[in-house]
């Protein structure tokens, strides 16, 4: 009788086979996220390694990276005063491993623990001997997993630089812990709201707060001296100073955070129904103004619209700060401004001309979320109650694609006009807003192209949509690092034939082949989703 | 009397697997017409096809006079549709829902969704995603029979509706037929189509595997009959030699057997020599039907082993 009592109170029970479950669901995501930021760090660590040869060029990096709009972008700057590649590294590029792990930490917690719990899996699997803290645990192991697979083979990758293989560690480590104890807040999340969505957007908004209070702790006080560093799990993996003062100590406080969330977590779980949340779902209305399928696209959307836009103009609008910076680096460094025709003036074009891309991809990214949205609506069948009305399959789907092409260029635009209107103040040259507004509109074409391949592949290949994410990585890796890399690896690129303005001259050439590849690509993934079944 | 929709030998296949293979299906204007069949004989790959969802591979479909994969937009205007299985827009209230379904087909009758709201005991402030199973059915009923128009195709509408609600759909369904809707409904819960159809066809791996009026598939088969005689052995002696009699047996005074529609006439006869005191008959339901089917599926299954 104690027995079985003990074994139907053990909130523990059944962890195993939930481990399993997760772990094999993941595995292919898991593989896919270890080798992208392992190969990436690799390659960015090369880049630095190829371009900053000589002290002089790196204390102009270093005097660069102190200034206050650049380090909210960077780190504590430490080991500013002989910056070598490996004090590069721990400054500039790992907080740029640590947020997109730690974002994969978040959503894989929520995806675990909430989102079965949410579409009723998890009252199926509860209904077995499991308890109530198996399913957390399944989370977290699934996440940690992902984490640790993650860290583990960049440190591999790392390897093969010239990077010293201790320093190498400890960043892998402060990659890994800061990614636990995000994901620690992420289960404590999912215990509080009834929604998946709510819950992943309460761990991005703590990822959120946690980058925020980093770089005001950072730009306040140089070397984690400022108490809001202190505040922030990646405050606390950017003090361990990797390959200058290497200490192992901070990451403690991260592993202690961890294990608070999570007894929390498990405290909450083990107190509330399931099904339910601490947070109360707030009631509708009886009565719609959702008025046509761009009315319900934009309420679906506007969310992810106004978060995409305001990475994209905030983007924008650092570039543009950091312009008079960018000048003075490049006139205090004549071997840099040799690299390019026209000397220092060449090298901020250049420069601004490498930024406009990267704000195109970061909008061919929003336009494939877009796309994926349009699919998740089939897949989920709510386009199938839709169609069964008197409207078109091309009135549905070029609605949700008009939408996602308005909100691209004009967050394009706006970012150009904030791009100009810093920069003209910060290099005093008014000319600069019409030229950077120009350098954002020609990359519209490109994020047209990968608009255009989205829908290919939604009308023709549906489930063949990750191929489309595959596709913006690779014309993301080319946009960065397609120099790098041997020649012709570019040429499935839009971005690597249209004019790269302001630094070449504007050619129509390119621009209209471009847009008439794009609307090729978009009026044949309309004819194959208008000819096939829907739903496959 | 025209049909509202007519198929003809029709095919589907998903992969290797045939959903529809070469079923047929006539369903007259102004009739409801139930459509039976088990978990996954093809009764929703069957509607898709009606409502241009899904292209057949094979065969002839004509539904309200068209061609529901080349006119969809059109017939759509003449036509509502209730899915087995509803999933709304999460952040959207039922209410937000329903009028926007409403707003793209041009408009809702205000009054006749006030009513079906009032009359489901629906809430329609809450948001898609807290609504349970039976909640986001009552939107997608509302939505459909809000609207006004001549057929209404209904993928096992009542799915995770409770019995009060399932006698309200009932209903509602019968006033759409006094209007003169044609009414598809396909459903597996027999006791409802034989409340609301007056024909059927049953669907068995993608086949229509029989077809025609309740009456007429009932003469197809046999009644139970059991009697209260004085004289039991007698009865089960007489009627066991009697052609058409299957299943005779004893119990108490009592024996029961199955009869064929045909053999009824003469079996009656025999029964007052051995001194009726009570009778029960009852026409087969479609549970019977059903079983039949599945009897000899069973049967064949025996017979290939």
């Amino acid at each position: 009788m104690t027995a079985v009592a003990e074994r139907t109170s053990d909130p523990l029970a059944g962890t195993r086979g939930l481990v399993r479950l997760a772990l094999r669901a993941d595995r292919w995501r898991i593989a896919v996220w270890a080798v992208a930021v392992a190969w990436l760090s690799v390659v960015s660590v090369q880049a630095l390694e190829t371009v900053y040869t000589s002290p002089e060029s790196r204390a102009a990096r270093a005097e660069l990276i102190a200034s206050p709009a650049a380090t909210a972008l960077a780190g504590p700057g430490y080991g500013l005063d002989d910056y070598t590649i490996g004090a590069m590294t721990a400054n500039e590029l790992a907080l740029w491993i640590m947020l997109p792990v730690a974002i994969m930490a978040v959503l894989a917690v929520t995806r675990h623990l909430r989102a079965p719990e949410e579409d009723g899996r998890l009252e199926l699997v509860r209904s077995q001997p499991v308890g109530s803290a198996a399913p957390v645990v399944a989370g977290l192991v699934a996440a940690a997993a992902a984490v640790l697979a993650v860290g583990g083979l960049t440190f591999v990758g790392l390897l093969t630089t010239s990077l010293d293989p201790a320093g190498s560690a400890l960043m892998c480590a402060s990659v890994v812990v800061v990614a636990l104890v995000l994901a620690g807040a992420s289960a404590v999340a999912s215990q509080l709201s009834t929604h998946a969505r709510t819950a992943s957007s309460l761990g991005m908004a703590a990822v959120g707060a946690a980058f925020v209070l980093r770089a005001v702790g950072d730009v306040q006080g140089p070397r984690s001296t400022s108490v809001w560093s202190w505040l922030s799990p990646f405050g606390w993996s950017q003090a361990t100073a990797p390959y200058t003062v290497d200490r192992w100590w901070p990451l403690l406080l991260g592993l202690a955070a961890t294990a608070v969330s999570i007894a929390v977590a498990f405290a909450l779980a083990g107190r509330r129904d399931l099904g339910t949340g601490l947070l109360p779902d707030r009631p509708g209305r009886e009565h719609g103004r959702v008025g046509g399928v761009v009315g319900l696209t934009w309420r679906r959307q506007r969310t992810a619209i106004w978060s995409w836009g305001a990475a994209i103009v905030l983007s924008g609008l650092l570039v543009g700060v950091l312009a008079a910076q960018l000048v003075d680096f490049v006139a205090e460094q004549p071997a840099f401004a040799d690299l390019y025709p026209g000397g220092v003036g060449g090298a901020t074009a250049a420069a601004f001309a490498l930024y406009s891309v990267f704000l195109a991809v970061l909008a061919s990214a929003y336009v494939t979320t877009a796309v994926g949205a349009a699919r998740h609506e089939e897949t989920s069948g709510r386009a199938e109650t839709l169609l069964a009305l008197p409207l078109s399959r091309t009135r549905w789907l070029g609605a949700q694609l008009g939408l996602a092409l308005g909100a691209a260029v004009t967050m394009l635009l706006v970012a150009g006009v904030v791009m100009g209107l810093t920069a003209a103040a910060s290099l005093d040259d008014d000319s600069q807003v019409a030229t950077l507004v120009g350098a954002t509109a020609v990359t519209v074409p490109g994020v047209l192209c990968v608009l255009a391949f989205a829908v290919l592949v939604l009308g023709c290949a549906p489930r063949a949509f990750p191929l489309v994410w595959a596709y913006v990585a690779y014309v993301g890796v080319m946009a960065m690092f397609g120099e790098l890399l041997p020649d012709g690896a570019d040429v499935a690129s839009p971005f690597t034939y249209l004019p790269a303005l302001p630094a070449e001259p504007m050619s129509w050439a390119p621009v209209v082949a471009c847009t008439l590849v794009a609307l090729v690509l978009a009026l044949g993934g309309l004819a194959g989703f208008r000819r096939r079944d829907l739903g496959a | 009397m025209t049909d509202a929709i007519r198929a003809t030998g029709l095919v589907k296949t998903f992969g290797p697997k045939r959903a529809l293979d070469g079923f047929d299906l006539q369903v007259a204007s102004g009739e409801v017409h139930g459509f039976l069949g088990p978990n996954g004989a093809g009764k929703s790959t069957t509607i898709r096809v009606l409502l241009g969802l899904l292209k057949a591979d094979a065969g002839e479909v004509t539904l309200l006079g068209g061609d529901p994969w080349r006119d969809a937009v059109a017939l759509h205007r003449r036509l509502a549709y209730v899915p087995g299985d509803v999933t709304l827009w999460p952040t959207l209230s039922g209410g937000e829902s329903i009028d926007l379904l409403g707003r793209l087909r041009g408009g809702l009758d205000p009054r006749r969704r006030a009513d079906l709201v009032d009359r489901f005991e629906l809430d329609t402030k809450v948001k898609g995603r807290a609504y349970s199973k039976g909640n986001r059915q009552k939107v997608a009923l509302v939505a459909a029979l809000a609207a006004d128009v001549e057929l209404l195709l209904m993928d096992e509408p009542t799915s995770g509706l409770d019995p009060l609600m399932e006698a309200l759909f009932q209903e509602v369904v019968r006033e759409a037929a006094a209007d003169g809707r044609t009414v598809l409904l396909s459903s597996h819960i027999l006791a409802e189509v034989e409340a609301l159809a007056r024909r059927v066809t049953i669907i068995r791996a993608g086949r229509a595997v029989q077809s025609g009026s309740l009456e007429e598939l009932r003469s197809l088969t046999r009644t139970s009959v059991t009697v209260g005689v004085r004289d039991p052995d007698g009865a089960l002696a007489a009627l066991s030699t009697r052609a058409g009699v299957h299943h005779a047996r004893q119990d108490d005074g009592h024996v029961t057997f199955d009869v064929d529609a045909d053999a009824l006439d003469g079996v009656l006869a025999t029964l007052p020599a051995h001194g009726v005191h009570s009778l029960v008959a009852h026409p087969p339901t479609l549970e019977d039907l059903f079983l039949r089917q599945y009897g000899e599926e069973l049967a064949t299954m025996k017979a290939e082993q």
